[in-house]
């Protein structure tokens, strides 16, 4: 099944076409990255599938619904988790406040029940309070909790900010650059905890990702993006073959094409 | 150190009895300084504060000096801030002053009833702006709007004014009041959407000027709806307000032993209705600062773009926000305009806004304990000590010209005191717990 369909998105900025003709597809389970050269428009194209920009062109099908031009709020609701290229943490609140506020669309408490703190918001408090706990102990973050998400070690934090989007129990989990500034030790890890919530928790994650050696390994599929238009499709080897992906990132001599 | 305190708080009591004077009030606001920032053992200073706060009580009876009041204020801060002191004690020592201290103290000098009045609604006030400005980071400078409305949604129908625009027989009987003060949560909550609807898609700066703007249209709208049809009977303002029968009142205090004359029954009865009021806006504010809402409005404060990748949507939440703090300050109107009978446009403007924004942030913004003490502060600086000051300035210092009358320069106190405190003390007098951890890990 196709949990994300992208047909002939653009999106321009003035006279900048970031996003260029864009179409792809991520099957459920797969591991789908989108690689290439700073300013290709990776992020640019996130934020066209959750709502932060309306692409100007084309449309954007989450299973099978069109959410072309929704808001990141909807985007959210229908189960489109994202983390941020640059650690967005509610920085003032603890770690377990940041996933309470992960699960608040799982949270139905009126507000007149919240107002006066009736048992229906009571239990629905306590559950969340379970939930959030249990989530903290899967990601390994629990004897954190009541700390505050902006004393939290960088690793660590990049960890909060994915259990925050697992808070939402996404059907589609878009990491934007996870494994930045992380050494190849913490890498690893990551690898393993994107491969464990994969599997364990029934997600198709899409991935920017600059650090070569993480995405070969662990992508089902890789897009490339340069200038904002995608220059190749494919499984990790066809990919890292492909001369048109070679000059993108090397430049022309490299690829061994004529001047 | 605890003998010195110790002795210091019974020297205290006992010119509370022999000589309760200004003198006096400022030897005990000290031995309550002593009792609170020097290293004691806890029990001593529990007992200490117990000491204080019978001494403070006796001196207020005696004496009805407004210096007393500050000292109560001082021991309720003690109570809700300091460390390992039982819970129980902190309770108990609290209801004391206010059920028990402050009445008899307003029983000596009823201007005493009148602050703690001034002082719960806008505490009540306060809480319900720290909603909008501490929680949910939404910098609204038309605050007193909100008051406006609710003051006149009573008032209109409390008084013979709605019988110059409506058939029927006004003005309300008294009773009505507090049925107006649910009307007043619905009429207000609706103006915090009329406003928020634009105001919201805004941030920050432009927030502060359009919410600045708006809060000053109500003002001007009350001020002119006197024609062509007369709704509001303009600067004139209205009066008398209606105020509700307090029959039952006086013979439950009677029942009680305690005897109430003209002036005091009121004065009574609107200072206990404003301590239930608190009461209940603390509930809610504590209630909704550990739900969804509350977590919401603080994550949209944190990060707009964060907040709302969480399935937050921005309008409505921000909406609900200013539509609560909207609600609070509404039905504190009411009880304003019953309390004094009188409510005219004056009472509305700019600066009662950020009277109760300076409030907020005075005493930490986010901060429940926070709020009141701002609250208790700034009205006490406002009605008392300047007034007191300038008092002594023009008979003691006749040679000091009128025109730099302490009472005038109210503005200019107010702008230090934020100032100072941005620089000093930029998370406030009682920070909220967040940012207290937050500062105590800086440091």
């Amino acid at each position: 099944m196709k949990v994300l369909e992208v047909q002939g998105v653009t999106k321009r900025f003035g006279g900048l076409v970031a996003v260029n003709q864009v179409s792809l597809e991520v099957n459920e389970g797969e591991i789908f990255s989108v690689i290439g050269p700073n300013g290709a428009g990776k992020t640019t194209f996130f934020n066209l599938l959750t709502g932060i920009y309306t692409p100007d062109e084309g449309r954007i099908l989450f299973l099978g619904q069109d959410i072309t031009g929704s808001t990141p709020d909807k985007a959210a609701k229908l189960g489109i988790g994202r983390t941020f290229q640059n650690i967005r943490l509610f920085g003032a609140m603890t770690v377990l406040e940041n996933i309470l506020v992960g699960r608040h669309i799982h949270t139905r408490v009126p507000y007149l029940h919240a107002l006066l703190r009736t048992p229906l918001a009571r239990k629905e408090e306590r559950k969340a309070l379970e939930e959030a706990l249990s989530l903290l102990e899967y990601v390994g973050l629990l004897h954190r909790k009541d700390e505050l998400a902006r004393n939290l070690p960088y690793g660590e934090q990049r960890k909060l900010e994915i259990a925050r989007a697992l808070a939402l129990k996404p059907k589609l989990l878009l990491l934007d650059e996870p494994a930045a500034g992380m050494n190849p030790k913490e890498t690893e890890a990551l690898q393993e905890f994107i491969l464990k919530i994969r599997s364990e928790r029934g997600l198709t994650i899409l991935l920017i990702e600059h650090d070569m050696r993480l995405v070969m390994r662990i992508s089902d599929r890789i897009a490339v993006l340069d200038y904002g238009s995608k220059i190749a499709e494919g499984k990790p080897e066809e990919v890292r073959k492909n001369p048109r992906v070679i000059e993108a990132y090397l430049g022309r001599g490299a690829a061994g094409g004529a001047a | 150190m605890s003998l010195l305190s110790l002795a210091l708080s019974l020297v205290f009591l006992l010119l509370s009895f022999l000589a309760p004077n200004t003198l006096t009030a400022f030897l005990g606001l000290g031995a309550l300084g002593v009792a609170a920032f020097a290293r004691l053992e806890p029990r001593v200073r529990t007992l200490n504060l117990a000491l204080l706060t019978l001494a403070f009580t006796l001196f207020l009876r005696s004496s009805g000096n407004t210096l007393g009041l500050i000292g109560l204020v001082g021991i309720l801060v003690a109570l809700t801030t300091l460390p390992r002191i039982p819970r129980g004690i902190r309770v108990a020592l609290g209801l004391a002053i206010l059920l028990l201290s402050v009445p008899i103290a307003g029983f000596a000098n009823t201007f005493i009833f009148e602050l703690g009045i001034q002082i719960g609604i806008f505490a009540a006030m306060s809480l319900g702006l720290n909603v909008v400005v501490g929680m949910a980071g939404l910098l609204d400078l038309g605050y007193a709007a909100f008051f406006a409305v609710g003051a006149y949604t009573w008032a209109i129908f409390g008084s013979p004014q709605a019988g110059k625009f409506l058939q029927g027989n006004f003005p309300l009987p008294g009773e009505y009041m507090y049925l107006f003060m649910l009307i007043a949560v619905v009429t207000t909550a609706i103006t915090g959407l009329l406003i928020g609807l634009p105001a919201l898609r805004l941030r920050g700066d432009y927030l502060a000027i359009v919410t600045l703007g708006l809060g000053e249209v109500v003002r001007i709208l009350a001020n002119n709806l006197d024609h062509p049809i007369n709704i509001t009977n303009g600067p004139q303002g209205i009066t008398p307000v209606g105020r509700p029968p307090i029959d039952w009142f006086r013979s439950l205090m009677g029942a009680l032993g305690v005897r109430l004359d003209e002036t005091t029954d009121y004065q009574l009865f609107f200072y206990l209705l404003v301590l239930v009021m608190i009461g209940l806006v603390v509930l809610a504010n504590v209630n909704l600062a550990n739900s969804r809402f509350g977590r919401a409005w603080v994550a949209i404060r944190e990060d707009e773009i964060a907040a709302q990748a969480m399935g937050i949507p921005l309008l409505p939440t921000k909406l609900i926000a200013f539509m609560t703090g909207a609600a609070f300050s509404g039905v504190m109107g009411v009880i304003y305009g019953a309390q004094r009978t009188f409510v005219s446009p004056e009472s509305f403007t700019l600066l009662a806004s950020i009277t109760i924004l300076a409030m907020v942030i005075l005493g930490g913004m986010g901060s429940i304990p926070g709020a009141i003490l701002g609250a208790a502060a700034l009205t006490i600086l406002n009605l008392d000590i300047l007034k007191t000051f300038s008092e002594f300035v023009r008979t003691s210092l006749p040679w000091i010209p009128s025109q730099v009358d302490p009472a005038k320069y109210e503005r200019l106190v107010f702008g230090l005191i934020l100032i100072l405190m941005m620089i000093y003390r930029p998370q406030g007098l009682i920070p909220e717990a967040r940012h207290r951890a937050e500062l105590e890990e800086e440091a």
